[in-house]
């Protein structure tokens, strides 16, 4: 993370009425950092990313984005960042190309239409009415309209929900490319595979709290839950005697004899040790795999819940 | 400038692509005007009053239905909670909206009065231009009415039932659809405090009697409709809601009122003169 951050929130909270939908969360966001925040529905995600837009005031707490004070400063900080939101349209006769020079008009600097539409793969859907679009190219659409004054900061909400995997891996790799050109991006989503591959950070939020927050390789370290090893070997193993590697936890041998599974807190050391008995024991390994703790592994442990509950 | 610009171009290009704009600002009032005029062009009065009638519908038309309830519809889907992120105000889109209006609605008037003279020889108003001023500031009065509506109704259904409690009595009780002296007691009363009645009385004052827009109850109207217009469009913006979820107060409708207080203040001006 660069010295100053593009984005730093302390003690944010944000109340509806007697509902308390952001309680006090923490966190900055540095120049060209992918931050993801993940929740379940209803977790605070979106109340928090919609007042760093300045969409919505905040209740308590401070925030500043860009240098910008989002409550005090919006018409400003909305010249300068680009956002993505679930849930928007725009009217159903409007051409695509027509679109992007509307929305361009609206800020003090913006791209070229034509620059934008090549880059999102929009070029021959250019005269296309919003309304024949399909929801990859209107979603391709709404990151181009994200894009229009060149921002630095970026804020996509959930901007892969509800596409088919193939749209997913564009979008994906359209995220990745900002990333290239150092703009700073925060994200939220659902897709555990999103965070793991797109961001540097993720804050995991629960009842409007961040409940842990590092890179996704930190939170999985942190996780309690145990790495698995699984082995298959060419000839049967005889389960009576396999020794007890180092930092292994617990083994269990399948019916046939050659599929080998062990838990390992430490399972690199564990691997290795693995390696040698089996080259001692002259038995040849036919297959292995070694699956961490996943994201997803992690956010259920903190929460108790599934990501899409 | 270069916001509002874009935003009356995209305006304009969006209305005129759409069906129901064209069937009911030129092809809806057109309809009407050459089955009422062909039944009821026997004297210039008849005619001036088939004339009247045409606009006045498409004045109320293209401010209940083509500001109010587009603008509801904008809202609902969506469309202005994208326009939110970005660093404009509510005032661009409001100045379009009543822009668009004028500029779809004006060749229907010229239209209009150019088929009445020519196929019905009604004679041409000897103030064109103050006429043409005189509805504008009818068209823009309603259409920021039509806002208002937009701004305090929390639903389509809410606003839709706004629209027709608005739209229904002041095309029956404005003199527009049914002649001025069939209004007797008290139903005269309710006309001098229904808005259209000043819109309607201008427009056949200017081209009935030829009167200018400056004659004193001319002017009055106009008076009314642009105080409607300033109030209107700044209630407009105070309430104006990007989002459907923004829900406003119940007693918010009350402003409705207010916008259209000078025509309140008109009807009792009247109604003490008499």
């Amino acid at each position: 993370m660069s010295a100053e951050p593009v984005i730093q929130v302390q003690s944010l909270q944000k109340s509806y009425g007697k509902v308390e939908a952001v309680k006090g969360i923490d966190f900055q966001v540095g120049q060209g950092e992918v931050f993801g925040l993940l929740g379940p529905n209803g977790a605070g995600k979106t109340s928090t990313i919609e007042i760093l837009e300045g969409l919505r005031p905040r209740t308590s707490g401070e925030a500043t984005v860009l240098g910008f004070d989002p409550d005090r400063q919006k018409q400003q900080l909305k010249d300068r960042i680009g956002v993505c939101l679930q849930a928007t349209n725009l009217p159903a006769k409007i051409r695509v190309q027509e679109a992007l020079e509307l929305f361009g008009s609206f800020y003090s600097r913006s791209l070229s239409s034509e620059q934008l539409l090549n880059r999102l793969q929009l070029w021959e859907k250019r005269a296309a009415y919003y309304e024949t679009l399909s929801g990859g190219q209107k979603q391709r659409l709404a990151l181009a309209l994200a894009l229009v004054n060149d921002p630095q900061l970026l804020f996509l909400d959930e901007p892969t929900t509800g596409l088919d995997p193939q749209i997913r891996l564009e979008i994906h790799k359209l995220i990745e490319e900002m990333k290239g050109e150092n703009r700073t991006v925060v994200l939220t989503t659902h897709y555990i595979e999103e965070a793991e591959r797109l961001c540097d950070r993720v804050a995991i939020i629960d009842e409007g709290k961040i409940v842990a927050m590092g890179t996704p390789r930190e939170l999985q370290q942190k996780s309690r839950m145990q790495s698995r090893i699984d082995i298959v070997t060419a000839q049967v193993l005889n389960g009576n005697a396999l020794p007890q590697w180092p930092d292994a936890l617990e083994n269990s041998l399948a019916e046939d004899g050659r599929s080998l599974t062990v838990y390992s807190s430490r399972p690199a050391r564990t691997l290795f040790e693995i390696m040698k008995w089996l080259d001692h024991q002259s038995l040849q390994l036919e297959d292995v795999h070694l699956k961490r703790p996943t994201l997803e592994d992690v956010f259920v442990e903190l929460t108790g819940k599934k990501l899409r509950d | 400038m270069k916001t509002y610009l874009a935003i009356i171009a995209m305006d304009i290009k969006l209305a005129l692509r759409l069906r129901a704009v064209i069937f009911f600002n030129y092809l809806f009032p057109l309809i009407f005007f050459f089955t009422f005029a062909t039944l009821l062009h026997r004297t210039p009065e008849q005619l001036a009053f088939v004339v009247t009638m045409s606009i006045t519908l498409g004045v109320l038309g293209s401010g209940f239905f083509g500001s109010g309830i587009r603008a509801i519809q904008e809202r609902e889907l969506n469309i202005l909670r994208r326009y939110k992120v970005t660093p404009i105000t509510p005032v661009p889109i409001l100045v379009g909206s009543m822009f668009t209006g004028w500029i779809i609605f004006i060749p229907y008037i010229l239209v209009l009065l150019l088929l009445a003279h020519f196929l019905y020889q009604m004679q041409l108003p000897a103030h064109m231009v103050q006429l043409l001023v005189f509805i504008s500031l009818g068209l823009i009065a309603f259409r920021s009415l039509g806002l208002v509506i937009a701004s305090v109704a929390n639903t389509m259904q809410e606003g839709t039932i706004i629209v027709q409690l608005f739209y229904f009595p002041m095309l029956l009780l404005s003199g527009a659809t049914v002649p001025e002296s069939d209004f007797k007691g008290v139903m005269q009363i309710v006309h001098n405090f229904v808005p259209a009645t000043y819109l309607v009385k201008g427009m056949n004052s200017m081209m009935l009697g030829h009167g200018s827009l400056f004659q004193k109850d001319n002017w009055l109207s106009a008076l009314a409709l642009i105080i409607t217009t300033v109030v209107g469009s700044t209630v407009a913006t105070k309430l104006f809601r990007w989002e459907k979820e923004e829900k406003i107060r119940s007693s918010a409708k009350w402003w409705v009122v207010v916008a259209l207080l000078p025509f309140l203040v008109m009807g009792l001006w009247v109604w003490l003169r008499h």
